[in-house]
């Protein structure tokens, strides 16, 4: 049963999958070549400096794509649920429908892990050639907030397309626009550190909207 | 625990509004027993897709209680989920999946499943296991729900307006597949269709309805005795709810 519905979800998503990692990686190695004509054109000193002393990622194009990657898989997974209230079809699947709804989006989670860590991947990796270790680590603790950032704008999007009420919808994107800036207000490196913990505790609980929206489309508050 | 006896369905002093707007019903009570067939019948709007929501869980009811197998709709259990053959109105399957997929995955959620009982209607379309569901016709695509129904195997069917968007030729097609499959095999069915003349020698019982009222609740056989030889359901019909 698990099995088939990871299937069922791996055949609505899997083209918004490869289209965002592509992207994602395409964006990074990108950020990685702008590094590294800086280096050509100023040396490598130069780019110390800047990352040192200006708070500097080099990674501050690809900040946004794990959000637009996470609403983009959101919407894949969800929106063809929500088409002619096919809902309905997978409701009535003899499986607890908690359950259902955690392992859906379990499925879109880890893909969005896939993309993003293929993103970190390219990022740190390059990073590592060179800048020391510490400066590498620095600039993936700064970037991380953008990848939680992905996963909430993820729930966020599953949440928006489950909501059947179009009142609710537009709560919900409010309050989405409203939890995503807080991804994107301090600049500076590791500035989220001590405040990660808690984004991530609050992404994680954001399933429960989700929940919510199918409740609601159960009871027939959608009708 | 329900009993061999007790009917598959039962419903209850049902009465169900338009939000806080217009009756659609009130008091509505019936039984579906084990192996016959009722359709519910009426024209659009009269409330037959909100019964089907209804029994299936996806609508609460104003007032009045519905029991599936002897449990009450809104604690229904995965396993009584199980027994259930569902067709939603229009034919609504996953439409990104192909024929092939698409029967690997029910087949992973019912014990009972019958791929042969499937394929074979799969195979009169001549569609090729690799085709996807969306690619096809409406025609197709109600074979396609149909052979998902009789692989399943269920105990009971509940078929939401399986006429809408069909061809005469496909109606009489899934009428004649479904009218044999259930008397072969001793299923229940609740069925509703606002087309009456494929009906006619499919159901057992009838419950009619008309805008807020329930014209009509009986057999068939009965409705039809107290109308001269000849006179067909739909006849019956228009002459209860009036001309469309």
């Amino acid at each position: 049963m698990i099995k088939a519905i990871i299937n069922k979800e791996w055949y609505k998503t899997r083209l918004a999958f490869f289209v965002t990692l592509a992207v994602s990686l395409l964006f990074s190695a990108y950020a990685a070549l702008r590094i590294n004509r800086l280096i050509a054109l100023k040396g490598v000193d130069h780019l110390w400096l800047i990352v040192l002393l200006k708070d500097n990622t080099f990674a501050d194009m690809i900040q946004m794509l794990p959000l637009l990657t996470g609403l983009v898989l959101g919407v894949a997974q969800m929106a063809p649920e929500m088409s002619h209230k096919r809902l309905k079809l997978t409701m009535h699947l003899p499986v607890p429908q908690t359950k259902l709804l955690m392992l859906m989006l379990a499925v879109g989670v880890a893909e969005a892990l896939v993309v993003f860590a293929g993103q970190a991947a390219v990022i740190g990796i390059y990073d590592l050639t060179v800048m020391p270790a510490p400066m590498v680590a620095s600039i993936m603790l700064t970037t991380l907030p953008w990848f939680v950032a992905g996963f909430a704008a993820y729930l966020f999007a599953c949440a928006i397309c489950l909501e059947a009420s179009w009142r609710r919808r537009v709560g919900l994107g409010l309050l989405a626009a409203a939890m995503l800036a807080m991804f994107y207000s301090q600049p500076a490196l590791e500035a989220y550190n001590s405040f990660l913990p808690i984004l991530l505790i609050a992404t994680a609980s954001l399933a429960i909207l989700s929940a919510g929206s199918m409740i609601r489309f159960k009871e027939g508050l959608s009708e | 625990m329900h009993t061999d006896t007790e009917p598959i369905i039962s419903v209850r002093n049902l009465t169900q509004r338009y939000g806080k707007g217009r009756v659609i019903y009130s008091d509505l009570s019936f039984d579906v027993p084990k192996g016959r067939i009722l359709g519910l019948l009426g024209k659009n709007g009269t409330g037959k897709t909100t019964t089907i929501n209804i029994l299936m869980g996806y609508l609460r009811p104003q007032s009045g209680e519905c029991r599936i197998f002897g449990e009450p709709i809104t604690e229904m259990q995965p396993a009584t989920r199980a027994r259930i053959a569902l067709l939603i109105e229009g034919h609504v399957q996953y439409s990104f999946m192909t024929i092939s997929q698409i029967e690997k995955f029910y087949s992973a959620f019912y014990p009972k499943w019958n791929r042969d009982a499937y394929y074979g209607l799969m195979e009169k379309m001549h569609v090729s296991p690799g085709q996807k569901i969306s690619t096809m016709s409406c025609g197709q695509r109600s074979q396609v729900a149909l052979g998902l129904i009789l692989a399943q195997n269920a105990d009971l069917l509940v078929l939401d307006d399986f006429s809408l968007g069909l061809d005469p030729g496909y109606r009489r097609l899934f009428v004649e597949y479904m009218r044999d499959y259930v008397k072969a095999e001793g299923k229940t069915v609740f069925m509703t269709s606002h087309i009456i003349q494929d009906l006619e020698r499919l159901i057992d019982d009838c419950i009619i309805l008309d805008y807020g009222r329930i014209l009509t609740q009986q057999p068939v056989a009965e409705l039809m005795k107290g109308y001269p030889q000849g006179t067909t359901l739909e006849d019956v019909f228009i002459e209860l709810t009036g001309k469309y």
